[in-house]
């Protein structure tokens, strides 16, 4: 949704230069202030990791520890990053949670068998993410409705469907998958963050992605210079939705079994993560990457509050209060940029 | 800048046209599930059946109360599951189930929404934080501290019950009629009074339609914001008391599903999402609408998959329906 509030404040939250240097599709030396922020949370997460490990446990911790921290945070990755390409074009999609419930039942119910036919659903499950984003797509571009009404009707839908599919907790994984998708034992899910990387530094530079940016900068604007606003959003969020099956066949693996509800959680988390990665929810500024970071850092918080001794329970306000902390962060990086461009 | 004030004024009693169109449809949407489910299942539309749904559609309207206040100036509130728990835990284990302390309960209860909703405002009015981020992180907070502060609700005085005046207001009948329906005619009533005939009111609509404009007219924008996300709090607050005083005792997740049917009910109510657009008798109608499908739905004995995919395609088409017409002005 647009910036509602567009009272002299929510101009200031603007940084001008990242505004312009993405809608000239200008390519920039250094990622733009509010990424860079994304990756110092990121960095400042992961450093009270190893500091309360260290305090709990005497030792740094292990590869081990970092393989199984990456692949818990693998489900939320792709699903903020599947979220991310709907904010950078001003969108919401609160129908992650559907999508991700759906692709997780069909998961948990067909990984389980040959694997000739294990292959085939390892593709299929994602296409089905795909297709019910693209359905979303249609009903923002062609029906002309807000993204968040949109999403809040099909996350309803999808969430029937999901139940269709799998009434109830259940489903297995053979041990294959899991062996495949997350292996604490080797670095695989480096690897498929590495690839979504790849995926995402190729992405924007193709004339799709500056595109997206376009549109999410100034769609009047990009219509006017012929870019096919309605096309663009179907891919974007068809791509969200291939995102949201990739995000439910990690959350199957690592888990072994489905849950209808499988998908609730990630609705508010991966908007969270893409906050915290510094993509503005008014859209055309930010990058995936920043909220590959902001996923790791609300998975990693957890392992934080673990290891420092909190009450479980707790966990929420944490996450919750980390999320302020971390846009605020951004406005008052913001605010002193300006003031040294202002004087200098 | 006084004329500046009554142009502003006077555009809002124009648009007040176009407001009540939006209420016009809204009610005839909600007329027409209830003819269609008495005409499919006798007895739907019987003053019994009709009172039920009533009952549960004044909790509906109680958060879209609060959900249409912060939606009408373009902003979002997340926060209301967890206020609405909050508000409900905290009744409980202030009064420990005992009449002669149901009033520093209530006061514990809605004063809590409306802290939370003054931080909130802050936060989006002064701080410049967006309203999904601020109260998204809002509720985590408070779910947090709820299952904290209680334990995951096993502390001692979370056993303990609304007390028996609260219930009364909620299940009781006076004339026949719910209380509970009293109650949420009298809120419609104040807040049809405070949205068309107050100049808060005017003010509301004024920043809804173009902050810049409001601002220059001499409204105070910022304070009119935070004063309707404390709004917002009050009424999920009022829900968490509601929903309490119906059930007896608070449950963790109780306000789960009211954060989408509040937005739901404001949305099918005619209330643009964008702001500036709207009256909380569209949210009523809108309640009511919601509440009708999914009661409709139960009667057909349809499984729980297939009610939740026909209410996702009924609300598409409504907000297909009004699609146009929210273009067109």
């Amino acid at each position: 949704m647009a910036d509602p509030m567009a009272d002299p404040m929510a101009d200031q939250a603007v940084d001008p230069t990242a505004h312009r240097g993405a809608r000239t599709g200008r390519r920039r030396q250094l990622p733009a202030p509010h990424t860079l922020l994304g990756y110092a949370v990121l960095a400042g997460t992961v450093a009270a990791y190893a500091g309360f490990y260290r305090h709990q446990l005497q030792h740094f911790p292990t590869p081990y520890d970092y393989t199984s921290v990456i692949d818990a945070a693998l489900p939320l990755v792709f699903a903020a990053i599947g979220q991310s390409l709907v904010v950078l074009t001003g969108g919401i999609d609160l129908s992650v949670g559907g999508i991700m419930s759906l692709c997780v039942g069909l998961a948990a119910l067909h990984l389980d068998g040959g694997p000739g036919g294990v292959a085939g659903w390892l593709v299929v499950v994602p296409l089905v993410g795909a297709v019910a984003g693209a359905v979303n797509g249609v009903l923002v571009a062609r029906g002309r409705l807000a993204p968040i009404l949109v999403t809040l009707a099909t996350l309803s839908v999808y969430d029937g469907l999901a139940l269709k599919v799998l009434p109830e907790p259940g489903g297995s994984v053979s041990a294959r998958v899991t062996e495949v998708l997350a292996n604490p034992n080797a670095p695989v899910g480096l690897a498929y963050v590495a690839l979504a990387v790849a995926a995402w530094w190729v992405l924007r530079r193709t004339r799709f992605g500056m595109n997206v940016y376009a549109l999410g900068s100034d769609e009047a604007a990009a219509r006017a210079v012929g870019v096919p606003v309605d096309r663009v959003k179907v891919c974007v969020y068809a791509a969200a939705g291939l995102c949201y099956g990739l995000a439910a066949l990690f959350y199957t693996a690592t888990t072994t079994s489905g849950d209808p509800n499988a998908g609730n959680s990630y609705i508010l988390t991966s908007i969270a993560a893409v906050v915290i990665g510094g993509i503005a929810l008014a859209g055309g500024r930010g990058s995936a990457m920043g909220a590959v970071a902001g996923a790791f850092a609300l998975t990693l918080v957890v392992d934080v509050l673990f290891f420092a001794g909190i009450d479980q329970q707790y966990e929420a306000f944490f996450q919750g209060l980390f999320l302020i902390v971390a846009v605020l962060l951004g406005s008052a990086v913001t605010l002193l940029a300006r003031r040294r461009k202002g004087t200098s | 800048m006084t004329d500046t004030v009554r142009r502003a004024a006077t555009g809002g009693w124009s648009r007040l046209g176009g407001n009540a169109r939006r209420v016009v449809y809204a009610f005839a949407g909600a007329v027409a599930i209830v003819v269609v489910g008495a005409l499919v299942h006798p007895g739907f539309a019987s003053w019994a059946s009709l009172r039920g749904m009533l009952v549960l559609a004044s909790f509906t309207g109680l958060v879209a109360a609060g959900q249409m206040f912060v939606v009408l100036v373009g902003g979002i509130d997340l926060s209301m599951p967890w206020v609405l728990n909050a508000a409900a835990i905290l009744l409980t284990t202030t009064t420990l189930g005992q009449d002669s302390r149901t009033l520093w309960g209530l006061a514990v209860a809605l004063g809590a929404g409306l802290a939370v909703g003054l931080a909130n405002g802050l936060g989006v009015a002064w701080l410049g934080v967006s309203p999904v981020v601020m109260t998204l992180g809002m509720n985590g907070v408070l779910e947090g501290l709820s299952l904290g502060l209680s334990s995951g609700l096993t502390c001692g005085s979370c056993s303990s019950s609304a007390p028996p005046s609260v219930r009364a207001a909620v299940t009781g009948y006076l004339g026949g009629i719910p209380v509970d329906l009293l109650v949420w005619a009298g809120v419609a009533a104040l807040l049809s009074v405070l949205l068309s005939l107050s100049t808060f009111g005017r003010r509301v609509y004024a920043v809804g339609n173009n902050p810049r404009a409001a601002f220059l007219a001499g409204i105070s924008v910022r304070g009119v914001t935070v004063v309707l996300y404390m709004l917002s709090g009050l009424f999920a607050a009022l829900a968490g008391v509601a929903l309490v005083g119906y059930g007896g005792q608070p449950s963790l997740g109780l306000g789960d599903p009211y954060l989408f049917q509040s937005i739901a009910a404001v949305v099918v109510g005619g209330i643009s999402i964008l702001g500036g657009r709207g009256h909380y008798l569209g949210a009523v109608a809108g309640s009511v609408t919601l509440v009708a499908i999914v009661t409709l739905l139960q009667a057909e004995r349809v499984p729980e998959y297939g009610r939740s995919i026909i209410y996702g395609l009924v609300i598409l088409a409504i907000l297909l329906a009004y699609g146009r017409e929210q273009r067109d002005d």
